[in-house]
């Protein structure tokens, strides 16, 4: 069952192929759907009354934010140090973590799925996946990254069981991504594809390549040890792939 | 102030696990093929129902860098089902920085046996484009296969997403 909501300011598509009654795959959709928005409606920077709005103009105090709130200030803190400061959830002046949070909520969402029994499924919100299980026809799901000048090809296409996909790029939004160092747009790559265990790491790695530039494939390249493999296309149409990327032939 | 140096720094160990691929430089062959494509703007029988002019061509070999997954993009017969329901679905055209672009799939006994785009090609943005859509053109063919249940890219919007290849295997799929 295919359903596509939208949320958080893009569309969520969803995909659950258990063999069971629609009933309670319509239940597993809403329930999904129901904490998207509910992320939405917590994180959002564009709403004045979200906690992090509140958090972020001091009248919350993090310790009586909500468990939530705290893991991704945490998240937030840990991905600056960990991608040499150009994860920045600050770039903007405040607070604005909607970098990690929609991975982060896709992540849980999966995990809730996973939880309620659901072993077979992707959630895909606005180009980054998160799946788990097989495809309807019993292998591995079968992955598209978007070729970053053609909307309509493919530049790899990457077989996972488990997993997470995240793509940030340019040519989508245009120079969205912020370099934290120059306070300029970020130059050099076009599109940057990290497959990892984890969505809301492998979103926030991409981010952060995306904003070093050049420099970023090379500290991509050292993300493959801890197993978030890396697919780079520069402005000038240049390919780069990490060895392990699980591209199907 | 926040401080490191250069990621780029003392980093050749990282740099080695990387495998760089130059995505082929064939020069305007493309064009022609772009011509056929851009009578999807009429919405004459969509090009997605035509064979591909471009992968008609014989692979250009020689390239020698090109990456491994240049194989037959053909696979052996799988897939039973799919879900995916016969017909050619349009996204609706979009503007972008580089001109107009629409995509369209098609789909036949449940997999996606074709994709197509229009793509500007006049004044400015015909300088810029071809060219670059060239230089990418090969690695696009390798993957041609777009057989997907899933595609992943640069964050789209509710409105951007109306034209996305996503959107086309949702629609196929609903």
């Amino acid at each position: 069952m295919r359903h596509v909501e939208h949320v958080m300011g893009t569309t969520v598509s969803i995909e659950l192929t258990e063999d069971r009654p629609d009933a309670g795959l319509r239940e597993l959709i809403a329930d999904v759907c129901a904490w998207l928005h509910e992320v939405d409606a917590r994180f959002s920077t564009y709403k004045p009354d979200s906690e992090v709005s509140r958090f972020g103009r001091g009248e919350l105090r993090l310790e009586d934010g909500s468990a939530d709130l705290r893991h991704v200030v945490e998240a937030c803190a840990d991905l600056w140090r960990d991608t040499d400061g150009y994860f920045d959830a600050h770039a903007a002046g405040s607070f604005d973590p909607s970098g990690y949070v929609k991975g982060w909520s896709v992540e849980m969402a999966s995990a809730r799925l996973l939880a309620a029994g659901s072993h077979d499924h992707y959630i895909n919100a606005g180009g980054d996946i998160r799946m788990r299980g097989h495809h309807p026809d019993g292998g591995p799901w079968r992955v598209g990254i978007r070729h970053p000048w053609e909307a309509d090809k493919l530049s790899w296409v990457l077989t996972l069981n488990d997993g997470a996909v995240a793509t940030s790029g340019t040519y989508e939004r245009g120079d969205h991504v912020i370099n934290p160092r120059t306070g300029r747009p970020a130059k050099g790559l076009r599109s940057v594809t990290v497959v990892g265990p984890d969505l809301s790491l492998a979103d926030a790695y991409a981010t952060a390549a995306l904003a070093m530039g050049e420099a970023g494939i090379v500290w991509l390249a050292k993300r493959a040890a801890d197993g978030y493999d890396s697919a780079v296309v520069t402005d000038d149409g240049r390919a780069f792939s990490s060895a392990n990327l699980p591209a199907a032939v | 102030m926040r401080r490191s140096t250069a990621a780029a720094v003392g980093t050749l160990t990282g740099a080695a696990l990387i495998i760089g691929v130059r995505l082929s430089v064939t020069p305007p062959e493309a064009p022609v093929a772009q011509s056929q494509v851009a009578d999807l703007n009429d919405s004459t029988p969509p090009p997605a129902a035509k064979k591909p002019a471009a992968s008609a061509k014989p692979p250009a070999k020689g390239d020698g860098d090109k990456k491994a997954a240049d194989k037959p993009a053909d696979k052996p017969a799988d897939k039973p089902k799919s879900g995916l329901k016969d017909g050619v679905f349009k996204g609706s055209s979009a503007a972008n920085p580089y001109g107009k672009i629409q995509v369209s799939i098609k789909i036949e006994g449940g997999k996606i046996t074709n994709a197509a785009a229009t793509y500007p090609t006049a004044n400015d943005s015909a300088t810029i484009n071809p060219p670059a859509i060239a230089a990418l053109k090969e690695a696009t063919l390798q993957a041609q296969n777009a057989d997907v249940a899933a595609v992943s890219g640069a964050t789209y919007t509710s409105e951007s997403y109306v034209k996305s290849l996503q959107a086309a295997l949702d629609a196929a799929k609903a």
